[in-house]
């Protein structure tokens, strides 16, 4: 057999051995080992120490009123639950329709107070000069001119144009 | 292991009942493992009254967890995991840090010895109760998951996958952990043979 204490993995068969929990077959080749070898001794006897240590400390018994203790925090605990959703449940139903209520009056309010759209102001006539090309503007002079002479020769009185 | 496997069920079972409301099914749990945990938490943090506040807050979190709860894995290994979880978060928040300054002095509610019949001469209950401190000591100086697992390996007579599992580590890590925590209890403690 391997030294179990060759690799830290090994050690668990130890460790079975001095709990008393290793099986027949393991411990008939662990105690043939043992035989030979101080090391795998010395661990055996020191942690068959450290279990009779430890089966010594034996825990206190739990409080008597454990369970009532416990029981107390869970009812608290359920209370404390039902008192936010019965708080939340009178908050929906006492809130809910006035603060409804309060919301559609502002909502009428604004739509009533609503400023009317802002009228378009009518074009001002120099803004349709201002969009005219100097062109445009030389031709128009031309043509009242050409007008000008016009309502000369149409001057009443006179059957005839002057041409 | 069929008991253990039977046993798992049965747990699981009575969770799942729970789960649907039924509260009978959650004090038969309670009553199952009330002293298995508290136990384990009084070894962990050394002080009564500290386990039994951290257990109080296990057995809550079971109650407040019941509505999601899923049988994925042992219910003791669940149960272990919140008790190691919040044991090993009261070592870090240094709650018990006065008990362990007092490891001297008798815990109050927590039976120095359990003493039989044939009733030890009073130098015979000294010795056992240096003894006993000597075990507390040796166990209180171990780091926090050491402790946990040692805790779970000797008392629990847990198997190191369990262990592994409520620890969230591997199993060969379980085995470091536990090679490493028994050879600083025999350093301590193998004068005691």
């Amino acid at each position: 057999m391997k030294c179990p204490l060759e690799t830290r993995e090994d050690a668990e068969i130890l460790v079975a051995y001095s709990s008393r929990v290793l099986n027949g077959g393991d411990t008939e080749l662990l105690e043939a080992h043992l035989q030979c070898c101080s090391a795998c001794r010395e661990f055996v006897s020191g942690q068959r120490a450290v279990w009779e240590a430890l089966d010594g400390w034996e825990a206190a018994p739990v409080s008597a009123d454990f369970n009532r203790r416990l029981y107390a925090r869970m009812a608290r605990e359920v209370s404390w639950w039902q008192r936010m959703r019965g708080r939340m449940g009178l908050l929906l139903v006492y809130r809910a329709l006035p603060v409804a209520a309060v919301a559609a009056l502002v909502a009428v309010g604004v739509l009533l107070e609503r400023p009317a759209p802002p009228r378009v102001p009518p074009q001002p006539v120099t803004a349709q000069v201002d969009g005219l090309q100097p062109d445009q503007v030389v031709h128009a002079l031309d043509e009242m001119e050409v007008l000008d002479q016009f309502n000369h020769l149409m001057k009443p009185g006179s059957s005839t144009p002057r041409m | 292991m069929g008991g253990a496997t039977a046993a798992l069920d049965y747990d699981a079972e009575l969770m799942l009942r729970v789960k649907d409301g039924d509260g009978e099914s959650f004090a038969a749990l309670l009553e199952k493992h009330r002293s298995p945990v508290v136990h384990f938490l009084y070894r962990m943090v050394q002080q009564q009254a500290v386990a039994e506040e951290l257990a109080q807050e296990v057995f809550l979190r079971v109650y407040r967890s019941r509505g999601t709860y899923e049988p994925t894995a042992k219910f003791t290994t669940w149960l272990f995991r919140i008790a190691t979880h919040l044991a090993l978060n009261s070592l870090r928040d240094g709650r018990n840090e006065r008990s362990q300054e007092r490891l001297d002095e008798r815990s109050e509610g927590v039976p120095a010895l359990q003493v039989e019949d044939r009733r030890p001469s009073v130098e015979q209950s000294m010795v056992r109760q240096a003894m006993l401190d000597e075990v507390r000591r040796a166990i209180a100086a171990l780091p926090g998951k050491q402790r946990a697992a040692v805790l779970m390996h000797k008392y629990r007579e847990m198997e190191y996958t369990q262990i592994a599992n409520v620890l969230n580590c591997s199993e060969s890590a379980v085995k470091s952990l536990l090679f490493r925590a028994y050879e600083t209890l025999r350093a301590r403690l193998a004068h005691m043979a």
